[in-house]
C-alpha cells in the first residue's frame, strides 16, 4: 500500500475505532460513575487532553481491546517515521567525523594527567599513550564537512545531514549506555524509544508491526532485547524483531504440512466457532480475538513480502550493497525502506561489532574498524539517496550513532598497552548525525576541543536525542507520559531539550 | 415563537436549578470528608506544585503540618475555621490571572470552591486515605427489609457465603441482579486453571461431575487445593513480584543458580506457610534463630535483583541499584505502595517524605552482596558424601567448642561468609581488578585492603588462582612499607581457583593491609602473578588435641574446598566490622550523600513493633503485624485479582491516593481482616473463601442489560471470564495433548524454542534444547533469560523480571495467535492432542473430534460447532488424501500416525487449541 491508501485505511479503522468505543474504559467510568466519587474519577474524562493525563495519571492512550490502533500525536509532526541506525559497540567519532590534527602532534605522547585525574575509563588504567587519527579527512559538500576516508559514499550526501558532534553521555559501558540511549535510563525496565512512539501513535499499516527491529553483525546489542522492549507499558508495544534467518518473523510460518488454503480454511474455522462463542457470551474480547486473527493471517503474507528484498530492481541492490540470503547491515538497511515504505512507524537497526579496543584485529580501530565502516558507508549513504528520489526523506527522520564515543587516547587494558590499536569507552564526545524528517541540512552542531576529548560548545545529552525525535513526531516530550508506580514517567525521564538548533 | 419560548423556560429552569443547587451546598454546612472531599480536589488542582515535589511560594498541602505553617508570605494559607481570612480561599476566588489559582489552569468550579470553604469553616482536618488505616473488623450489609419492614431480613437466596453479602449489595445500587450458578463443567474447568493453572486431574473430574451431592463442588476445591500443582500455579503469580529469573541480567546476563528459591515457593505454597511467616522467611530467613538451608534459600528473594559483570563496571553503582530495587519491590509488591517516587523527593500525593525512603533502605543496605561475579553470598548445599561430613563435623563441634564458635564456624562451611571480596581492593601499583572482578598481583606489585579488622583473629583463608611458581606475598599493616603481618608464598595452583590457609600473629584493631608481591619466575612485568577471590580472617580451627580434631579439622577443609554443590544466591547481613552506613541520596543521586539515616519505617504508617530488632527481621515483624494497613490488603486484592481477572482496587501496585478507588473497599476489607484473624494468614482459606462464593460460581455470559451497565464486569452480576496467562495456555495445551510432564522442581529447563533468541555479546551460552520429558514440564521451570526471555510466553504478556512485576497487562494481538497457530511446541501438542482424539473417541470422525473438544473444555460441543470443525476436518482431509509429502509433514515423522486421516484431525486440533474458549477462562 502506498502512503495515500494508508492514510484512508487509517480513516476506516478511525471510523470503527469510533464504533467501537462505547466499550472502552473511559465510556464504562462515563457511563457508570455518579456522585461525589464522580470528582475523583472526573480527571478520566480528560479524554484526549495530554495535560490531563499527565496531571491525573490515567494511561488515555492504552485500550486494551484495540492496542494499536492509530492515534494522533500531539501537534502535527514534521516526520511520520523514524529510521535508527544504532552502531553497537560505539564507533570512533575521531575516524570519522571528528577532524582532529592537533592529535595527530601528540601521537605516541603519554597522555597529560589533567585528562586523567579524576576521571573513570572502562579499561583504561595508568597512564595510557595519546592516539592520533588514524584516518584521512578532507572537506566534501557545499557545506564543507570533515569527513574521513572510512566512508567515501557519505561523503557525496554530507550537504543532507546534521552531525551532532558534542554528544554527552553518562555510561561508560555498553549496556548501560543503550539502555540510556534508547530507554531513558542506563538500567533495565524503562520501554524504549519506539515502544513509547508505538503506545503514542499506534500503527498505521495494521497488517505489519509498528515498531520493527532489524539486527546484523553477528550479535544482539549489549543490553539485549531490553533495549527494544516495552519497559512498563503493555508488551504489546515492543519491538517486533523481523529476522533474515529463520522465520522473518517469530511464529510466521505456516507449520510443515499446511498450505495456506488450509490455514485460511482452519481460522475461518476457528473465527467461525469463536463467533458462536460469541454469541452465548457477549464478550467484546471475543470480537476483538476474531480481528487478530484475520491480521494475524494477512500478516504472515505482509511480512514475508515486505521482508523479500529480491522483488527490488538490481541497481537498488547495487546501491545498497545488498548480498544475498545474507544478515547483514546493508539488507537490514533496504529493508528499513521498505518498512518505511509501507507505513511502519519506527525502524531500529542494530549492527554489532563497532568495539574497537584493539584487543585483537577485528577490533583494530586501522583493521577491524575500517572493514565495518566499508560494511556501512554503501548501504547508508543509499537509504538517504533513495529515500530522497521517492520523495520520502522529507517525513523520515534517519538517525546514524552508537552508544558512546571513544577516548582520543590508546587503550591500556589492566595497564597494558593493546595488542593492537584501539580506543576506550569515552562518555565526554561523540558524533550522532541525523537527516530528513524536518532536520536541516548540511550543518553541523557542536564542537570539542582541539584533541576531541571533551565538548566544549553545542552539547547534547541522549535525552536531548529522545526530546528531538518525540518532537518530529508531533510529540511533547514533558508532556508524553504513561502513569506506573504511582507517577507518570518520560522517556526523558526528568531532561532532555528539543535540539532546535537543527531542526530546519 | 414557541420554540424561543421553550428556549426561555428552559433556560429559567436550568438557573433555578443551578441556584438550588449551588444554595444548598453553602447553606446545609454537610460534614466534609477530607478523603473523598477535599483531597480529590487538591490532588487534581493543587498538589503538582503545593505538595511534596514542589513547594511554590513555601506552601504544600501534603501534610496538614505543612498546610497550616506559614509560608514564604509570612503567613499561613489556610486558617482553620476562617475560611474568609484563609488566602487559599481568596487567592482560588481572585478575577486576576496572574493571582488566581490554579495559576495558568481553569479555575475550581463553585463547588470545588464551597467544598473547600467548608472543610476550612470545619476545621480543616486532614483525613486518612483507606490504605493506610489499619484494617478494623467490617460488618455485613444489612438487606433492605420486606415489604413495610414487616418481614424482617431477607437473605437473598442466590448468596452462599460473606463475600455475597458485599457484592449483592453493591449491586443492588447499581440496579443490576446477580446471575445464576455456571454448569458444573464450566465452573470445572474455571476453578481447576485457578486454583492450579492446569486442567483438573482425571479421577477429580470425574467425581465431580458424578457426584450430585450439595458438596460436591467443596469436595473438588478441597482435592483441588491438595493437588501438587496447586503450588506451581501460585509460585507463577509469585516469580513476577519476586523478578526470578534465570541469568543475571544487564550486558553478560550470564546464568545464575537460584531455582531452589522457585521450588521453596511451591513448597510453602504447597503446604500453605502462613502468610506471614512466608514473608518473613523471603525477607528475613537469614537472621532467624539457627537458619536452616530453606531460611536461607527464601531470602534468595532479594537476591533476584540484577548483577552486572560487564568489565568496568562500578560494582557500587550496581550494588546501589540492586539495594533500591529491593526497597522498591518490597512497597509495590508486598505492600501497594509505589514508593520509588519518594527515591528523589518526598511523595508528590502520598504522605511519606523523602528521608523515609532512605530510612528503609537502611533496612536493606548492609545485605553483604556486592554486585560480585560469583553472587556471593551463596548458600552451598552439599551433596553425599559431602552431606555426612557435614553432619559429622557439626556433631564435634558441639562437644569441642562454643556455641557461638560452632555458629561462625558452620556459617563459613555453608556460605563462605563473612569473607572480605577481593575487589574492594585500591591503590593500585603493578596490580589491577581483573576484568574489574578480581584482584591480580604482578610483580612489584603494591596495594591495598581497606580497615580490616583483625582482632583476635589468627588464621587467612583466602581463595586465588596462580599461573606461576614461586613469589612472595607480604602482607604490611597501615602503610606500603609498614610492619610485616605475614608473608607467604601460595603454591603454583595453574590456573584454577585454590583455597589457602595461613597463620597469622594475633594484633589487635583493624587496619589497613598493603600488599606486596614479588615473583623472580615473572618474565614480563605486565604478567600476572597471582589473582584473589575472596579473603577470610579468622581464628585458628577449635579443639586442637582433641579425640577427633584431625578429621574434623578435614571435613572443615574438604567441605569449604568442595564443587559438588547447589549454590543459591542468598542474603546475609554485614558483621558488625564490615557495617555499611545509609545516606540520603539528594534528589536520588547515589553520588550525592546527604545525612546519615539510620533504619526505619514511615512514621505515617504503624509504629515499629517494640522490643523488635531494627533489622530485616523486625521489618518483617513490622509488615505482618495487624496493624500494618498494607500487607493483608496488598495480597488479599492480588488473589482476587488472579482469580477475578482485576483487583477489587484494580491498580494492585498502587493502593495510594493515585491508585484507582476500589470497587468493594468493605469487601477487601472485611477479607483483609479475616486472612488474618481467622485464617491465620492461611492463604488457602482465603482462596477457597472466594472460590467457594456464588459471586464467583456465576455464569459468565453476559446480557445485554448487563453489559452495557458493567462492561468490564467490575460490580459482579456475572461469573469471570478472562484470558489465560502465558504459563496457563502453554500448560493447558500440553495437559489436553496428554504430554504435560507432572515432574517437580529443579533446575530450569529448555524447551523448545526457535533459533537465534539468544545472541548476547561476550557470553556464549546456547539454548539446548531438553530431551525426554523436561521438553514438556509446566512454564514455571522454563529457563528464564532477562535479556531474551521465552518469546512465545512473552508474546502472552509474560514478564521480563528485570524489577518486579505487580501486574501483568492482558492485550490481544496478532502476534499472539500466530503463537498459538505456529509456534512447534503448539504444532507438537496438537499432533499427540490428534493422536488421543483418534485413541479415545472411537472409529467415527464427528465423535472423535467431539471427544477432542469434551478434553479441551470438559463439555459437549454444540451441534453447530462440530459442523464447523467437522467442515474444516473434511477440507483438510481432501488435500492430505492427494498430498503424501504434506501428510507427512503434518505428522512430523513416518510413523503408524502417517495417514491422511490423522493429519487432518492434526488441523482440527491446531484449530481447537487456538478456540477463544479454549485460551480463555469462562
Amino acid at each position: 500500500m502506498t502512503r495515500k491508501e494508508l492514510d484512508t485505511q487509517r480513516l476506516f479503522q478511525e471510523a470503527r475505532h469510533e464504533s467501537l468505543q462505547w466499550v472502552t474504559r473511559r465510556h464504562f467510568l462515563k457511563d457508570s460513575i455518579t456522585g461525589l466519587g464522580a470528582m475523583a474519577l472526573g480527571s478520566f474524562l480528560a479524554g484526549c487532553d495530554w495535560l490531563g493525563s499527565r496531571q491525573t495519571g490515567s494511561n488515555i492512550l492504552f485500550d486494551s481491546a484495540h492496542p494499536l490502533a492509530p492515534k494522533l500525536p500531539m501537534f502535527p509532526g514534521k516526520a511520520k517515521s523514524i529510521i535508527y541506525l544504532h552502531m553497537a559497540g560505539a564507533p570512533s567519532q575521531l575516524e570519522l567525523f571528528d577532524y582532529k590534527p592537533a592529535l595527530m602532534k601528540l601521537d605516541g605522547q603519554d597522555c597529560p594527567p589533567s585528562l586523567l585525574e579524576g576521571k573513570k575509563f572502562a579499561f583504561i588504567r595508568g597512564v595510557p599513550k595519546m592516539l592520533g587519527p588514524q584516518a584521512k579527512f578532507a572537506q566534501y559538500g557545499e557545506s564543507r564537512t570533515w569527513l574521513s576516508e572510512n566512508l567515501p559514499h557519505f561523503s557525496t550526501v554530507v550537504d543532507e545531514v546534521s552531525f551532532l558532534k558534542a554528544v554527552q553521555t553518562d555510561q561508560f559501558n555498553h549496556a548501560p549506555a543503550q539502555l540510556l540511549m534508547h530507554t531513558g535510563v542506563a538500567r533495565l525496565g524503562r520501554p524504549s524509544m519506539g515502544a513509547w512512539v508505538t503506545y503514542g501513535l499506534g500503527t498505521e499499516n495494521s497488517n505489519l508491526p509498528g515498531f520493527v527491529v532489524l539486527t546484523s553483525g553477528g550479535k544482539f546489542p549489549d543490553a539485549g532485547k531490553s533495549v527494544w522492549g516495552s519497559g512498563f507499558l503493555p508488551s504489546v508495544y515492543q519491538g517486533v524483531q523481523c529476522r533474515s534467518e529463520g522465520d522473518p518473523v517469530l511464529y510466521i510460518k505456516d507449520p510443515k504440512g499446511m498450505d495456506r488454503d488450509l490455514r485460511k480454511a482452519s481460522i475461518d474455522a476457528i473465527n467461525e466457532v469463536n463467533k458462536l462463542s460469541y454469541e452465548e457470551f457477549k464478550d467484546p474480547e471475543i470480537l476483538s480475538r476474531i480481528s487478530q486473527y484475520e491480521m494475524a493471517f494477512r500478516m504472515q503474507t505482509s511480512v514475508p513480502d515486505v521482508m523479500n528484498i529480491n522483488d527490488e530492481p538490481e541497481y537498488i541492490h547495487e546501491m545498497y550493497g545488498t548480498q544475498a540470503n545474507k544478515a547483514c547491515f546493508a539488507n537490514n538497511v533496504l529493508l528499513a525502506r521498505k518498512l518505511v515504505e509501507k507505513g511502519v512507524r519506527f525502524v531500529q537497526l542494530f549492527d554489532w561489532g563497532w568495539d574497537s579496543h584493539g584487543s585483537d584485529a577485528n577490533l583494530a580501530i586501522d583493521i577491524g574498524f575500517i572493514n565495518k565502516c566499508r560494511s556501512v558507508d554503501k548501504a547508508m549513504t543509499a537509504l538517504i539517496l533513495d529515500l530522497k528520489q521517492r520523495g520520502l526523506l522529507e517525513d523520515t527522520l534517519v538517525i546514524w550513532g552508537g552508544e558512546f564515543g571513544r577516548t582520543p587516547m590508546q587503550e591500556n587494558r589492566e595497564g597494558k598497552p593493546n595488542p593492537f590499536k584501539g580506543r576506550d569507552h569515552h562518555t565526554e564526545a561523540f558524533t550522532i548525525w541525523m537527516a530528513g524528517g524536518g532536520i536541516k541540512k548540511g550543518f553541523s552542531y557542536g564542537e570539542t576541543d582541539e584533541i576531541g576529548y571533551t565538548a566544549i560548545s553545542g552539547k547534547v545529552t541522549p535525552y536531548d536525542i529522545q526530546a528531538t525525535v518525540l518532537n518530529q513526531l508531533g510529540f511533547d516530550h514533558e508532556k508524553f507520559t504513561y502513569q506506573f508506580q504511582g507517577r507518570p514517567f518520560r522517556l526523558t525521564d526528568v531532561h532532555g531539550r528539543v535540539i532546535n538548533e537543527i531542526l530546519a | 415563537m414557541k420554540f424561543l419560548l421553550n428556549k426561555k423556560i428552559i433556560l429559567a429552569t436550568i438557573v433555578l436549578l443551578v441556584l438550588i443547587v449551588v444554595g444548598l451546598s453553602l447553606t446545609t454546612r454537610r460534614k466534609i470528608d477530607y478523603i473523598t472531599d477535599v483531597k480529590p480536589i487538591i490532588n487534581k488542582n493543587c498538589i503538582t506544585c503545593h505538595g511534596g515535589v514542589k513547594r511554590k511560594s513555601g506552601f504544600s498541602l501534603l501534610f496538614r503540618s505543612d498546610a497550616l505553617a506559614k509560608n514564604e508570605s509570612g503567613k499561613p494559607a489556610i486558617i482553620p475555621g476562617d475560611p474568609d481570612h484563609s488566602e487559599m480561599i481568596r487567592r482560588l476566588t481572585l478575577k486576576d490571572p496572574e493571582e488566581r489559582m490554579p495559576y495558568k489552569h481553569p479555575p475550581l468550579s463553585e463547588e470545588e470552591i464551597g467544598i473547600l470553604r467548608d472543610w476550612i469553616k470545619q476545621g480543616a482536618k486532614w483525613g486518612d486515605h483507606w490504605a493506610y488505616v489499619p484494617v478494623k473488623p467490617t460488618p455485613l450489609p444489612e438487606f433492605h427489609k420486606g415489604f413495610l419492614g414487616l418481614f424482617g431480613e431477607e437473605k437473598p437466596e442466590w448468596i452462599k457465603n460473606e463475600i455475597d453479602y458485599f457484592v449483592y449489595d453493591k449491586l443492588q445500587q447499581e440496579k443490576l441482579e446477580p446471575t445464576h450458578q455456571a454448569d458444573k463443567a464450566t465452573l470445572l474447568r474455571r476453578v481447576s486453571l485457578d486454583l492450579t493453572g492446569i486442567p483438573a486431574p482425571e479421577n477429580l473430574a470425574s467425581s465431580f461431575l458424578h457426584d450430585t451431592s450439595e458438596t460436591a463442588y467443596e469436595k473438588l476445591v478441597d482435592g483441588l487445593l491438595n493437588t501438587p500443582a496447586y503450588g506451581e500455579r501460585w509460585t507463577a503469580m509469585w516469580l513476577d513480584l519476586a523478578r526470578y529469573a534465570d541469568t543475571k541480567g544487564y550486558e553478560r546476563d550470564d546464568s545464575r543458580s537460584i531455582w531452589r528459591y522457585r521450588d521453596w515457593l511451591i513448597t510453602a505454597f504447597n503446604k500453605d506457610m502462613p502468610y506471614d511467616q512466608f514473608l518473613t522467611d523471603q525477607l528475613a530467613g537469614d537472621l532467624l534463630p539457627d537458619p536452616t538451608n530453606d531460611d536461607y534459600i527464601a531470602t534468595a528473594f532479594h537476591r533476584n535483583t540484577m548483577t552486572n559483570d560487564e568489565g568496568g563496571t562500578d560494582n557500587e553503582e550496581f550494588r546501589t541499584a540492586a539495594v533500591i530495587d529491593r526497597v522498591n519491590t518490597t512497597w509495590e509488591a508486598l505492600m501497594g505502595t509505589t514508593f520509588a517516587c519518594v527515591q528523589c523527593h518526598s511523595h508528590p500525593y502520598d504522605p511519606f517524605r523523602h528521608d523515609e525512603y532512605y530510612k528503609f533502605m537502611a533496612f536493606f543496605n548492609n545485605m553483604r552482596d556486592e554486585d560480585t561475579f560469583g553472587d556471593y553470598p551463596l548458600l552451598r548445599e552439599y551433596k553425599k558424601p559431602d552431606s555426612s561430613r557435614l553432619a559429622k563435623l557439626q556433631l564435634w563441634l558441639n562437644t569441642n567448642t562454643s556455641p557461638q564458635r560452632k555458629r561462625e564456624i558452620m556459617t563459613f562451611v555453608k556460605t563462605w561468609q563473612p569473607a572480605i571480596n577481593s575487589l574492594l581492593a585500591d591503590e593500585f601499583t603493578n596490580s589491577e581488578l581483573l576484568d574489574t572482578k578480581w584482584l591480580v598481583l604482578r610483580n612489584h606489585a603494591l596495594c591495598r585492603l581497606k580497615n580490616v579488622d583483625l582482632e583476635g583473629r589468627n588464621q587467612l583463608i583466602f581463595r586465588y588462582i596462580s599461573w606461576v611458581n614461586g613469589g612472595n606475598w607480604t602482607i604490611h599493616l597501615d602503610k606500603p612499607d609498614g610492619t610485616v603481618l605475614k608473608t607467604s608464598s601460595p603454591i603454583n595452583s595453574k590456573g584454577s581457583w585454590k583455597n589457602a590457609t595461613i597463620e597469622i600473629p594475633e594484633t589487635h584493631g583493624a587496619h589497613d593491609l598493603w600488599f606486596t608481591y614479588e615473583n623472580s619466575n615473572l618474565k614480563s612485568p605486565l604478567d600476572n602473578g597471582i589473582q584473589f577471590g575472596v579473603f577470610y580472617f579468622t581464628k585458628d580451627f577449635p579443639g586442637k588435641g582433641n579425640p577427633g580434631y584431625d578429621s574434623a579439622f578435614k571435613y572443615f577443609n574438604e567441605l569449604i574446598a568442595s564443587d559438588n554443590i547447589v549454590v543459591t544466591p542468598i542474603a546475609m547481613d554485614n558483621p558488625p566490622d564490615m557495617f555499611r552506613k545509609t545516606n540520603v541520596f539528594e534528589r536520588g543521586n547515589w553520588l550525592v550523600k546527604g545525612e546519615e539515616v539510620k533504619p526505619d519505617v514511615p512514621h505515617y504508617l504503624n509504629a515499629f513493633p517494640q522490643n523488635a530488632p531494627k533489622n530485616r527481621l523486625g521489618l518483617a515483624e513490622w509488615m505482618t503485624s495487624k496493624e500494618n494497613p498494607l500487607t493483608s490488603r496488598t495480597i488479599v486484592n492480588r488473589i482476587w485479582e488472579q482469580i477475578f481477572g482485576t483487583g477489587i482496587a484494580e491498580t494492585l501496585e498502587d493502593l495510594g491516593t493515585q491508585g484507582i478507588a476500589p470497587t468493594h473497599q468493605e469487601l477487601l476489607d472485611w477479607l483483609s481482616w479475616k486472612l488474618m484473624n481467622d485464617y491465620k494468614w492461611s492463604l488457602k482459606k482465603l482462596i477457597r473463601e472466594i472460590v467457594m462464593s456464588a459471586t464467583y460460581r456465576q455464569d459468565s455470559k453476559a446480557s445485554e442489560d448487563v453489559l452495557k451497565k458493567d462492561p468490564f464486569n467490575k460490580f459482579y452480576a456475572r461469573g469471570p471470564r478472562t484470558r489465560l496467562s502465558a504459563e496457563q495456555i502453554r500448560d493447558q495445551a500440553l495437559s489436553v495433548s496428554g504430554i504435560l510432564s507432572n515432574k517437580m522442581y529443579g533446575p530450569s529447563v529448555f524447551p523448545y524454542q526457535p533459533g537465534g533468541i539468544w545472541l548476547s555479546p561476550w557470553n556464549g551460552a546456547t539454548w539446548e534444547r531438553s530431551s525426554g520429558e523436561d521438553q514438556y514440564r509446566r512454564g514455571i521451570y522454563t529457563y528464564w533469560k532477562r535479556t531474551a526471555p521465552y518469546p512465545s510466553m512473552m508474546s502472552f504478556d509474560g514478564a521480563s523480571r528485570e524489577v518486579c512485576t505487580a501486574r501483568r497487562i492482558r492485550t490481544n494481538t496478532p502476534l499472539q495467535a500466530l503463537v498459538t497457530l505456529n509456534d512447534s511446541v503448539y504444532v507438537e501438542a496438537a499432533r499427540f492432542f490428534a493422536f488421543r482424539m483418534e485413541k479415545e473417541g472411537g472409529t467415527d470422525i464427528k465423535n472423535q473430534i467431539s471427544k477432542g473438544y469434551e478434553l479441551a473444555l470438559l463439555k459437549q460441543i454444540s451441534p453447530q460447532k462440530l459442523t464447523v470443525l467437522d467442515n474444516l476436518y473434511k477440507a483438510a482431509l481432501k488435500k492430505f488424501a492427494a498430498d503424501k509429502n504434506s501428510t507427512c509433514e503434518m505428522i512430523g515423522v513416518d510413523n503408524e500416525h502417517n495417514n491422511p486421516q490423522t493429519a487432518a484431525l492434526v488441523v482440527v486440533a491446531n484449530a481447537m487449541l487456538n478456540l477463544d474458549e479454549f485460551v480463555t477462562k469462562n
